[in-house]
Order: C-alpha cells, then structure tokens, then sequence
C-alpha cells in the first residue's frame, strides 16, 4: 500500500434489486414471481428486475420487449418513486446512526466511511452486518455490503455475496483480490473498455497491473492513469456527502415515433416542466441545456448551448430547447426526446461571470395549462 | 314573387346581418343574402357556414319563395338611398327588380336553394339574461382570447354554466380573464367555447340592450336568439385548459391604487420600454409603487413614482405593459388591487369598486422575468 495515506475503512452498501423488491414488499402477491419495474411491454425500458426474473437473463435498462420475450411470464410494475424514495431516506437514516460520511450514489446505493464511526465500533465488518440487519427488521429489505480500505473496492466488493450477503477485502487481502478481478468486474470498465483491454491481453487485474503507466496512459488517456492506480489498491476519491448533482435531466420516450417538431414541441413543454419541477426541488439552476434526441433506429444525437447566465424557469428551458431543436433538421422519426442542464450553481464557480453578462434577458411567462 | 320595404329599415337589418359575410370567400353563394319569403314576411340570413345569422322582416307582401341576393351590390345600393320605400320584384329572366323614387335596379340572383342550410340545434339546454349583460361578459372577456392556430380552444371564450352562476373564462396563456355572475343561473351544467367572430357580433349589436337573449345549446353548436334575430355557431371543439388550477391561491402582497393613475403611468412609461418585451418594473416598497421601463438598445429611460396602499414584502416584478394596459384599460373602476406573490407567479389584477351586484372579475398576468 502506498505510504502517507492513513487506511479508510468504507462501507459500500447496495440494497437488492431495489425498486422490485420494494413492490414485492408492498404487494404481497408478487413475492416469489418475476417482476420488472418499468415503463411496460410495449415500448418502455426495466428500470429494474427481482431475482425472480433476472434468472431469466431480465436485466435492468433492457427493453421491455426482450425482457417479455426472455421471460414471458413477466410481471411489469409501473415505478413509483416517490415510495422508492421514501424507502431510501430511511434506509439513509439508519446510515446515519453510524456516520455523516455518508455519500449516496442513488436511491438504493451509498458508501460510507466508517473510519471514525458515532458507535465507536472498529470493526467496518461488523457495522456492515449490523447496518443489514437493521435495514431487514426495520425497513424489510435485504442489502449487500462491500467493505474495504476505498470506494472502489468496497463498490466492487458488493457485488461478490449478493444477494443478501457481504464481503471484507482486508487491506492485506487488497492486492491478491485485485490481481484476480476480472477486468469486467472493474467498476468503471464498460462494455467498450473491457472489449478494448481483452484485444490488449488484459483479462484480469493482474494483467491490467502488469502494463506501464506510460502504456494504460497512451491507450486510454486519463482513465489510464486511474486504471494504473485502482489496480495498486489507490483510490483517493473520499466519501463526499451530498455529493451535488452534476446535471439533471428529464426525458420521455414516446408510444409512436414523432415526424413533427410540431408535436416534438409539445412534448418538450411537458419534459420542461417536469425538468422545472426537479430543479426546484434541488434548488439549482444551470446554464447548459442540451436537448437529447434519440431517433428511431434508436441512434442518440444531442444538442447543446450554454448561456451565460443561470436558469431554472420552464419557460427559459424551453425557450432554449426550442431554438436546439429547429437548429438542425431531423435525421428520422424520433423515439425519445429529453432536455437536462448542466453546469450547475452548485458548482460554485458562479462568481466567474464575465462583465458582459449584463446584459438583461427577459422572458414571458406563461400560465402552466 | 314581390315585396314592399322601408329602405332604412332593410339597411339596418342588412348591415347588422353582413357582419357575418366574409371578405373572400370560397363557396360563391355565401356572398348573398338569403331572402325567404312568406306572407308579411321576410327572413334575411347570412352566412360563414361557421356562423349563420338571420333575422326577420315584416315587409308588406303576400308572396312566397327563396332567393340568395348579392351582398355587396345589395348594401351599396341601399347606403345612398334617403328613407322611402322599395319594392322588390323578382323576374323571370333571374334578375330582381328594385324600384325606388330615383329610377329602376336589376340585380342578378341565385337560387335560394343552394344557400346553406343553417344547423338545427337538437336536444339543447338552454339559458337566458339581458342583451346587456351577455355584451359586457364579452367585452370584459374577447380581449384575453388567444390566436394560436395550435391551441384553437383558446381563441374563443369558455363558457361556464351552473345552477351558481354563469362564469365566461378567456386566456391566451399570458393573461386570463375570469368574469362571474353570481346572479343568474342556468337550468343545467354545461360549458363550451364560443369563437371569436359571432361573440363579437353580438357583443356589437347587444350592447347596451335591454332585451333579453335566449341561449341555447348543446355539444357541438350554440343558438343566441333575441327580438327578430337569431345567430347560430358552431363550438370550438376541444377541452379548456384547467384555468383554476393556475389562479394562485396564495398573494400576501396586495397593492391597491387609483386605476386611471395607474394606467396613464405605464402608458407613458412604457414608451421607453424595449419595443419587443414591452416590459416595465414595478418596484414597491412602503406606500410607494416605482414604475420603470429602458430600452437599453437606444438608451432610453423612464421612471415614475406613485403612491398605493400595500401590503406585503418589498418586491421587484416585471411585466410586459401591453397586458396591463389592456387589462387597466378593459376595468372601470376607480381603484384596482394587484396580489401577488413571487416574481415568477401571475399577479391577479381586481376592481375594488363600480361592480354590479354579483358580477366579479378576476384577471390574471403573468410577470415577465426580469433577469438581473
């Protein structure tokens, strides 16, 4: 391990198969079946499948289609969030008994440092099954846990016993597990990254450990500077708590692929309200709009402008979307479209505004109808 | 076939009834006139095929039949005569003949037959109240309408009938007027959008008249009849967008102040406004409302002061001064309230005095975002 770098102990905890197992839990009768939580057969996505059905090969992001034809005794499950997210605050309550380093990396995910924890327990190992056994009697749900010196590990670690299990990599135990990972199950290699490496001779992390810097730098640029130094156990990101959005989006996919920015049009105005009504929520606004248009062969093209200036009203937003979407002509039918907005306030470089940014810009609001 | 009519009195009929014709048309026959006659009788009707307006004549006949006279030709012949009768002859050769004291007309007809034939109102509801009163809720209300080809529901007014009131709803999304009379009633629930062209018509021809006006109606046409005349439409199909729903509900801050004063202010200040935003500023702290436009383009700048009684924060809210100035302009009253409640929500604009019994009126603007 690396000299000077005092060892964390972090608890990554990630709740199973979430958003499903919290309808079975409120619906009794589909305890036991396979379910999908998702925008239905015809043309929605799973946003998240039981066990049940992942035995079937269902994955989450799969279209609802495949999931059907993999498993066709399916059930779909329209999401409910606001349940989902009333579940995971008090999941994100009992974390808090043991520390405030607590950073969530969704609803049903988060890392915690339990270097210094509230109960003045030693053992991460120990807090982990504790903090499972406490969210299985209070909140009835089953969480996996990865316990390890960073984030990076604990994350990857997570996934070894799940469902409903967990796993320590001590810090001596770091460098033996690392070297035998699949590269596949590096957190951060996709789909593309790991193809690439199998064509380089990296399978496994020892492979990955055994390239230069200078090598992992000239292939994958800055990621391979992070690929060098994951495998040798370094991952210096800390557990942030509240970690700010870096943007948000809101999006739609539609039942029948849309011909007319007409109709595109009235789409947007209902994707900008509910981007409104998320941005009030966090209470941000941003200055980048990007308009996301996925056609019908299902190839992705955004748009995007930033202003000079911070905007979180509807009627700015679409204002802006408008102008992205008669920027250019469409290639084809569109499927979905989505507007988001980056370059958060939050980010705090709002004071960097330059002097001709005076300029005022009015808008004319319209009633919500 | 043959008839004998006052001159002015036919003019007056006739000019009400062209209101309806339009200026190009594509159907030819709707750029007549179509006499029906009948003993004593004669029944004027004029046509958009959206709208049909009729009216009838007492003329001194005893004749039959159906005629479609040009319009045009018709109304200019009549402007220039002074008061006196006329007769109408129809000939065989498909001319009328009009003889009046100066001399002898002929004017091509077609046959009555092909004119189109006005909508029969089945199993309709109906309602009535005074000339009047269906002429100022249209008033208070056409202004607000919207001329969005994308939105057809709102380029007409909604009405809303109940056993509580008749309330007449207009809005182009900017603005929005809301004008209630707590003090008629309708026999059944009903709501539909009237177009603009025929509320205006009645709007001009019922305008301080006492008679009293029978609405009916039912999903898709609407019927208004009153003394002689009658106009028939067809509804503007679609659902009205939930209007109540963007009425804030909370404004703990309530201006009120004189109207005229108001309105003369934003006049004059807005003549420094940008030329595409309109927009102006109001400013109001204590008792002082700070009235201030610039168009930063031409350097121009405008800043009035005016006192008000207020309630609430110290608040900053843009505004584009047309709507406002419609909206001050469209009131009678001598003093008006403005709540609001944030920089982002409409303000709701109200007459504090000079209304009828059980007549209220509610209009709504939305700000204009002032951005710095």
């Amino acid at each position: 391990m690396e000299s000077g770098f005092s060892l964390r102990k972090i608890i990554h905890v990630d709740m199973d198969a979430f958003y499903a197992s919290v309808e079975q839990m409120d619906n009794p009768e589909l305890k036991g079946k396979p379910l999908a939580v998702g925008g239905g057969e015809i043309r929605g996505v799973v946003s998240a499948a039981s066990y049940e059905a992942r035995k079937f090969g269902v994955r989450s992001a799969m279209s609802g289609a495949l999931a059907k034809k993999r498993c066709p005794d399916l059930i779909f499950v329209p999401p409910r969030f606001d349940r989902y997210r009333e579940i995971s605050k008090k999941v994100r309550a009992i974390f808090y008994d043991y520390t405030d380093l607590v950073e969530p990396l969704s609803l049903d995910e988060a890392y915690l440092d339990v270097t210094e924890n509230k109960k003045g327990n030693p053992s991460a190992t120990l807090i982990a099954r504790e903090i499972r056994q406490r969210i299985l009697e209070e909140v009835g749900l089953t969480a996996s846990a990865g316990i390890s010196v960073n984030k990076f590990i604990a994350k990857v670690a997570s996934d070894y016993n799940k469902p409903n299990g967990q796993k320590t990599v001590n810090p001596e135990e770091v460098p033996e597990f690392l070297e035998s990972l699949e590269i596949r199950k590096f957190y951060g290699v996709g789909k593309v990254t790991a193809e690439k490496m199998f064509k380089l001779g990296i399978f496994t992390g020892q492979d990955l450990k055994a390239k230069s810097l200078e090598f992992l730098e000239a292939q994958f640029g800055k990621s391979g500077v992070f690929y060098y130094d994951v495998v040798r156990g370094i991952h210096r990101s800390e557990v942030k708590p509240n970690r700010a959005p870096k943007s948000v989006a809101a999006e739609r996919t539609f039942s029948d692929n849309l011909t007319s920015e007409v109709f595109m049009m009235e789409k947007l105005e209902k994707i900008a309200s509910e981007l409104a009504r998320r941005l009030e929520r966090h209470q941000i606004s941003g200055k980048t709009i990007t308009l996301k248009i996925k056609y019908s062969d299902f190839t992705l093209q955004t748009r995007s402008k930033t202003l000079n200036y911070f905007i979180s009203d509807k009627s700015l937003i679409l204002e802006t979307a408008r102008e992205l979407l008669y920027q250019e002509k469409m290639q084809n039918s569109v499927r979905l479209l989505g507007i988001s907005l980056a370059n958060l306030n939050t980010g705090g470089d709002e004071d960097k505004e330059s002097p001709d940014e005076e300029k005022t810009v009015s808008v004319q609001l319209k009633f919500d109808f | 076939m043959k008839f004998i009519v006052s001159s002015s009195y036919l003019l007056k009929q006739l000019q009400i009834l062209g209101g309806v014709i339009n200026n190009s048309n594509t159907l030819p026959i709707l750029d007549n006139f179509l006499f029906e006659l009948s003993p004593g009788k004669l029944n004027v009707s004029a046509s958009d095929l959206e709208t049909t307006m009729s009216a009838v004549l007492d003329v001194d006949t005893d004749s039959d039949g159906s005629i479609a006279v040009p319009a045009r030709l018709l109304l200019d012949t009549l402007k220039t005569f002074p008061e006196q009768p006329l007769t109408f002859v129809v000939e065989d050769n498909n001319t009328i003949e009009i003889s009046s004291n100066h001399g002898k007309y002929a004017l091509a007809y077609a046959d009555g037959a092909e004119f189109p034939k006005a909508v029969e109102l089945s199993d309709p509801s109906s309602t009535s109240m005074i000339g009047d009163v269906l002429a100022t809720a249209i008033g208070k209300t056409i202004f607000a309408t919207g001329n969005d080809d994308l939105r057809p529901v709102m380029s007409g007014v909604f009405f809303q009938f109940s056993q509580e009131g008749l309330t007449f709803v207009s809005t182009d999304a900017h603005k929005l007027v809301k004008y209630q009379r707590n003090d008629l009633e309708a026999s059944q629930v009903a709501e539909f959008i009237m177009p603009k062209k025929p509320l205006n018509l009645l709007k001009g021809i019922l305008a301080g008249s006492e008679t009293e006006v029978t609405i009916e109606y039912n999903e898709s046409n609407a019927k208004f009849s009153f003394e002689n005349t009658e106009l028939i439409c067809r509804l503007i199909d679609g659902k009205y967008p939930n209007y109540e729903a963007v009425i804030p509900k909370e404004n703990p801050n309530k201006l009120s102040i004189d109207r005229t004063q108001f309105l003369n202010s934003v006049r004059r200040v807005s003549i420094f406004s940008n030329k595409t935003t309109h927009q102006i500023r109001l400013k109001i702290a204590g008792a002082e409302l700070n009235i201030s436009a610039e168009d930063i383009d031409y350097s121009n700048k405008a800043e009035e002061r005016l006192s008000c009684d207020y309630q609430g924060d110290d608040m900053q809210i843009g505004f584009n001064s047309r709507f406002l100035t419609e909206m001050l302009n469209n009131l009678n009253s001598d003093e008006v309230s403005l709540e609001m409640s944030l920089p982002n929500r409409a303000g709701i604009l109200m007459p504090v005095d000079g209304l009828d019994e059980g007549e209220q009126i509610t209009m709504l603007v939305m700000p204009v975002m002032l951005n710095n």
